[in-house]
């Protein structure tokens, strides 16, 4: 379960985020949506325990991510860009973070095999494509096999069948049971993905419940976002 | 904050050693100063054997790149800590270890680890060279005084790695930490010491040239070489100190 609770962050004298609250359950795909700029990664990163929240918290089980006892197996996060240093091999990078985590060799090449980029594994991160960086990400996500998922603009550079594997994916994962949090800025590929939307605009949520809440008189959930996200903010469902 | 356990530590420890390893920049930086350094001292001793042979200090030549040979070990120190923000790897660090000041402090260990042997080779292959070509001209070295003043020049060129990782930390962009360090190591350190003579020993580069400069009659030794070792370790704890700090603090 992810807690987001009355989560404040200033950056300057500009407000980044003004008191957001969400909850991210487990067993469901939480989407977390809002225009470029609108607060997505700021809460992904303070969630994360890379940023600071100025006021309010964001605990994961209860827990600031700091505190707890083994990060890698609880959470599995994957950032915008690659996480990667470019002149390291892909398969060199998932093994310090093993090793970090105190996961063995073999549990790297597991993954590889899930994200399919074990013939990629032995080219230098710089080489890969947009797609490929982003199966890395999901692979060093998935090494701890944690029970919650964080994604920050999963589906962003993957090609059709990339999209289309990383839905089937996440539909999986949750269907066993975990939590899987994931923003993005593209509604048409979240409606088929998602259980519950979150949408943020300004630093403030402007929608949280089902999809078909969400959804609720529109056609479809983009058009929701719209009529949600445009001049009017509307209130929260 | 829970507290990671000795076998956590371990862990992390070991993954920072494996980021360095598999950093490909890392021995590029290792071995062209170890090309560099024998070069230089190919130089310098080319121009002892041509001084007043005899009464050379084989030390004194092979050790003579040490100026030099610094540059190497700034370098190497600032990509241990910027090669994080290269490729936004640094989020993936503290997902996998969010506790930063235990992060930051195991990659300096990790760091001295690979410094301390490379410092004492490369060091050491500048004197050894000079050995090889005076040996029947310099005056004869006595093995303390050899293996002394290496290891002074290797604690030297460690505490200025950790030093320069600590600023690299502070930066976090490799070209402003290379130029901050390169200008005051090469340009400001010394023109401040015409101008600064009362203070200029206590400053991280010539506090630490009394850790491995050879003993001499004609040079008044206003440091002794543990002195001059304590103020280096001095400087480099302020500056780790420093970045620990700010590390903790700062948004990723």
């Amino acid at each position: 379960m992810l807690t987001i609770n009355n989560l404040v962050k200033h950056r300057g004298n500009q407000e980044i985020l003004s008191g957001i609250s969400f909850k991210a359950r487990p067993g469901r795909v939480t989407g977390f949506l809002g225009p470029n700029g609108a607060g997505k990664s700021s809460t992904l990163r303070i969630l994360l325990g890379l940023d600071r929240a100025t006021s309010g918290s964001a605990l994961i089980n209860g827990k600031p991510f700091a505190e707890l006892h083994n990060p890698l197996a609880t959470v599995g996060a994957a950032l915008d860009g690659f996480g990667a240093h470019r002149m390291r091999t892909g398969r060199a990078h998932l093994r310090w973070i093993a090793r970090a985590a105190g996961l063995s060799r073999s549990r790297v090449e597991e993954v590889l095999e899930i994200v399919g980029l074990t013939n990629a594994a032995g080219k230098r991160v710089g080489n890969y494509s947009l797609g490929m960086g982003r199966r890395l990400g999901i692979a060093a996500a998935l090494l701890g096999d944690p029970k919650i998922l964080v994604l920050d603009e999963p589906v962003n550079g993957l090609d059709p069948e990339g999209i289309r594997w990383i839905r089937t994916f996440l539909r999986e994962r949750a269907q066993s049971g975990n939590t899987v949090l994931l923003s993005s800025h593209l509604m048409g590929e979240l409606a088929e993905t998602v259980d519950d939307v979150v949408i943020i605009k300004h630093g403030k949520i402007v929608a949280d419940g089902t999809l078909e809440e969400v959804t609720g008189n529109h056609h479809t959930l983009e058009d929701a976002f719209f009529a949600l996200t445009s001049e009017h903010t509307g209130d929260v469902v | 904050m829970s507290v990671p356990s000795s076998r956590k530590i371990t862990q992390i420890l070991r993954a920072e050693l494996d980021k360095l390893v598999t950093l490909p920049l890392t021995w590029l930086t290792l071995i062209v100063t170890f090309i560099l350094n024998l070069l230089l001292a190919a130089a310098f001793t080319s121009a002892g054997l041509q001084g007043a042979a005899g009464t050379q200090s084989i030390l004194k030549i092979g050790l003579a790149s040490m100026g030099y040979l610094q540059a190497g070990f700034i370098i190497l120190g600032i990509l241990a800590t910027c090669s994080e923000y290269t490729g936004g790897q640094i989020r993936t660090t503290l997902t996998t270890v969010p506790w930063r000041g235990l992060q930051l402090s195991t990659k300096y260990l990790a760091l001295a680890i690979i410094t301390i042997p490379a410092a004492f080779i490369i060091a050491a292959s500048g004197v050894l060279y000079a050995f090889i070509r005076m040996r029947d001209t310099a005056v004869v070295i006595e093995i303390d005084t050899m293996i002394k003043t290496l290891v002074g020049a290797t604690g030297y060129l460690t505490l200025t790695t950790l030093l320069s990782a600590a600023i690299g930390a502070l930066l976090r962009r490799t070209t402003p930490a290379i130029v901050v360090l390169l200008s005051y190591y090469f340009i400001v350190s010394p023109l401040s010491r015409d101008f600064l003579p009362s203070i200029k020993n206590y400053f991280p580069d010539t506090a630490g040239y009394y850790m491995y400069m050879p003993p001499s009659s004609d040079e008044i030794n206003v440091l002794t070489p543990m002195q001059g070792t304590g103020i280096s370790m001095l400087w480099t704890l302020i500056f780790i100190t420093v970045a620990i700090v700010f590390y903790r603090k700062r948004d990723a």
